[in-house]
C-alpha cells in the first residue's frame, strides 16, 4: 500500500508539471465559465426552463473536465509510458503492472476533482451558482460518467501504437465533442443536423444525466442515459482488457 | 556455482523462431557476454531469463527460481537495465530513485549509489536533461537499488561516445569486483574482450560459439597475417617457406596468411638473407571481431 501511494504521489507531481493537463483540466473550463457567464449572466430565464444560464452550464463544464482527463491525459500518458518502455521497466520490479494502470486512473480522478473544485469556487464567487439536486445521486452520476469516459480513454490507449497516435485520436474525439454534445454550447440553439450527430456522442448522455441531476432530477428519470453510459463502460473496458498491450 | 542455468530455451513469435534451443550456464561472480547482430535473439533471451516473456520450451533457473513462475520473487534479487528505456517527462533524478526504492523489500541507499556514479550534483535535475552516459548510469543505479545478486545489462553502451563507454566499462568491472554476476549483451567486440569472462555468440537464435574470449579466438580457424611493403618481387622467395596458406601481392604490398607462429620469423629471415629491404611490417593476429564477422557471416574478406 505504501508502495502504491508512492507511485500515485509521484505521478501526481508529474501531472502537476504538465502544462497541457493543467491548462485544459484546470484553466480552460473556468475560462469558458467566465466567458459565457459574463455573456448571459446567471438570472433565471425562460430559455433555460427557469434556471440561471450558469447553473445550467455547470454540469457541462464538469463533463468537459472529465473529458480532458479521460480522453486526453489518461490515454496520452499510458501510450507514452508504453512507447518509452516505462511500463516494461515497471514490470521487472516487484510492482504489478496493474498498480501502474490504477495509479493513472487515480491521478486523473484527482485532477478531475481539482478542476471541479476550482470551477465551483470561481462559479460561486463570480456568479453565485446554485445546486438543486441530491448530492448522493450526483456523486453516483459523476462516477458513472467518469467510468464511461475513462473506459473510452483506456480504449484509445489500447489501440494507439504510440503517443503521437493517441494524441491525434484524443484531439479528434475531444474537440468535436466539446461543441457537439452540449458541453459548452446548449444543444437547443444548434441546427437539427448537429442534434442528430450529438445522439452518437457518449458525452451528450453524460451532460444530459449530470444536468438533470444537478437541476433537481432523480436518477430514475434518466434510465436511458444511465443504460447507455453503463453499456459504454462495459464494452470499452472489455475491449481495453482484450487489446491493451504493456509493450 | 552457477547462478543462471538455461537449457533448451526456445522462444517463438508467430512464425519467427527468435531463440532456437539454446543452453548455457553463468557462474557466480563472473561477467557473461552475449554477442550477436541486431535481431539475433539477445534481448529475447534476456527477457525470457528474467520472466518478462514466456518461453515456449526449455528450462531456465535463475538463483534457484524459475522466472516463468516466481518472477516477482526474482525481481527483488536481480537488477535489470533494459534497452532503450526512457523515463517519465519531467521526473527528477531523486524522484525516480525514490520511486524505485519504495518498490523493493530490501533497497540500498541510492544517495551512495549516485555518489559512486558521479551523479550527486544532478540529484535535482530532470532525468531528460542528463547526457547519454549519465542516463545509462541512472539505469545502472536503478538496477542496483534492489541490491541484486545478478545484474542484466542489455546493450548498455550502445550510442555512447568512446569516453563514456570506457567509463561504463569501469562501472561494470566494479559490479564484478563487488561479487555480483553480470549478464550483458553488446555489439562491441573490444568491450566483450575487455570485460567478459565468458562469451557466447548468437546468430539467428542459435549459439554458434561459446567459450572465454581467447578460447573462441583460438578455435576460430582464422589465419594470422604478416603484411609488409617491398620494391622487389619476393613472391617466389616467400613460396619456399613451409606452412604458408596464401600470399597476396598488391603492387608493392604483400600479405602472407598462415597459422603457425614460426612463420613470422622465417619471413623476416628470408627477407634479411636475401638483402631485401622492406618497410611497414605488421603482424595481425585474429581478434574477436574477426571471429565474430566470420561466424555471423557479415563482411568476411575472402582468402584465396
Amino acid at each position: 500500500m505504501k508502495r502504491f501511494l508512492k507511485v500515485v504521489g509521484i505521478e501526481i507531481k508529474l501531472s502537476a508539471r504538465d502544462f497541457s493537463t493543467l491548462f485544459f483540466a484546470l484553466v480552460f473550463p473556468v475560462m469558458m465559465l467566465l466567458l459565457f457567464g459574463t455573456m448571459y449572466g446567471n438570472e433565471p430565464t425562460g430559455f433555460n426552463g427557469g434556471f440561471g444560464s450558469v447553473d445550467v452550464s455547470m454540469p457541462g463544464y464538469i463533463c468537459m473536465i472529465i473529458s480532458v482527463t479521460g480522453f486526453m491525459s489518461l490515454p496520452l500518458t499510458l501510450a507514452q509510458y508504453r512507447e518509452r518502455k516505462i511500463l516494461k521497466r515497471f514490470m521487472i520490479t516487484p510492482v504489478k503492472p496493474l498498480e501502474v494502470l490504477l495509479s493513472q486512473l487515480i491521478v486523473n480522478l484527482i485532477t478531475t476533482l481539482a478542476g471541479m473544485i476550482i470551477l465551483f469556487v470561481v462559479g460561486k464567487i463570480v456568479f453565485d451558482i446554485h445546486f438543486f439536486g441530491s448530492i448522493f445521486q450526483s456523486i453516483l452520476a459523476f462516477f458513472l460518467i467518469l467510468l464511461s469516459i475513462f473506459s473510452i480513454g483506456l480504449f484509445i490507449a489500447s489501440v494507439s501504437k504510440n503517443a503521437k497516435t493517441a494524441n491525434a485520436i484524443a484531439y479528434i474525439i475531444y474537440f468535436p465533442m466539446l461543441f457537439l454534445s452540449g458541453v459548452s454550447i446548449p444543444l437547443q440553439i444548434m441546427p437539427k443536423a448537429v442534434i442528430s450527430i450529438s445522439k452518437f456522442l457518449p458525452l451528450t448522455y453524460a451532460v444530459e444525466l449530470m444536468r438533470g441531476i444537478w437541476l433537481g432530477g432523480n436518477l430514475g428519470d434518466y434510465t436511458s442515459q444511465i443504460l447507455i453510459l453503463s453499456a459504454i463502460t462495459i464494452v470499452f473496458t472489455g475491449l481495453s482488457v482484450k487489446l491493451f498491450k504493456w509493450e | 556455482m552457477n547462478v543462471i542455468e538455461v537449457s533448451g530455451l526456445t522462444k517463438q513469435y508467430r512464425s519467427i523462431l527468435a531463440v532456437d534451443d539454446i543452453s548455457f550456464t553463468v557462474e557466480e561472480g563472473t561477467i557473461f557476454g552475449m554477442l550477436g547482430p541486431n535481431g539475433a535473439g539477445k534481448s529475447t533471451t534476456i527477457e525470457c531469463i528474467i520472466g518478462l516473456k514466456k518461453r515456449n520450451n526449455g528450462l531456465v533457473d535463475v538463483l534457484g527460481l524459475d522466472p516463468a513462475v516466481d518472477n516477482e520473487k526474482l525481481y527483488n534479487i536481480i537488477g535489470v537495465q533494459l534497452q532503450e528505456t526512457s523515463y517519465q517527462d519531467k521526473i527528477k533524478v531523486y524522484e525516480l530513485c525514490d520511486l524505485f526504492k519504495t518498490m523493493y523489500d530490501t533497497p540500498t541507499d541510492y544517495i551512495k549509489l549516485l555518489e559512486r556514479f558521479e551523479l550527486s550534483d544532478r540529484v535535482k535535475s530532470y532525468v531528460s536533461e542528463l547526457s547519454g552516459g549519465q542516463k545509462q548510469k541512472i539505469a545502472i543505479v536503478l538496477a542496483l537499488i534492489a541490491n541484486p545478486k545478478i545484474v542484466f545489462l542489455d546493450e548498455l553502451t550502445t550510442g555512447l561516445d568512446p569516453n563514456a563507454r570506457r567509463d561504463m566499462w569501469q562501472c561494470i568491472k566494479e559490479l564484478k569486483d563487488e561479487g555480483r554476476t553480470v549478464f550483458m549483451t553488446t555489439h562491441y567486440m573490444e568491450e566483450a574482450a575487455f570485460l567478459c569472462d565468458k562469451i557466447c555468440i548468437i546468430h539467428d537464435g542459435k549459439i554458434i560459439a561459446m567459450d572465454t574470449v581467447d578460447g573462441v579466438v583460438e578455435n576460430s580457424d582464422i589465419d594470422m597475417e604478416v603484411t609488409f611493403e617491398s620494391k622487389k618481387d619476393v613472391t617466389e622467395l616467400l613460396k619456399k617457406i613451409k606452412n604458408i596458406n596464401n600470399i597476396v601481392k598488391n603492387n608493392e604490398s604483400y600479405t602472407v596468411y598462415f597459422k603457425d607462429e614460426e612463420v613470422i620469423g622465417e619471413i623476416i629471415l628470408v627477407l634479411k638473407d636475401n638483402n631485401i629491404s622492406f618497410k611497414k611490417l605488421n603482424i595481425n593476429r585474429p581478434n574477436l571481431e574477426d571471429v565474430y564477422l566470420k561466424l555471423t557471416g557479415t563482411k568476411w574478406k575472402e582468402i584465396d
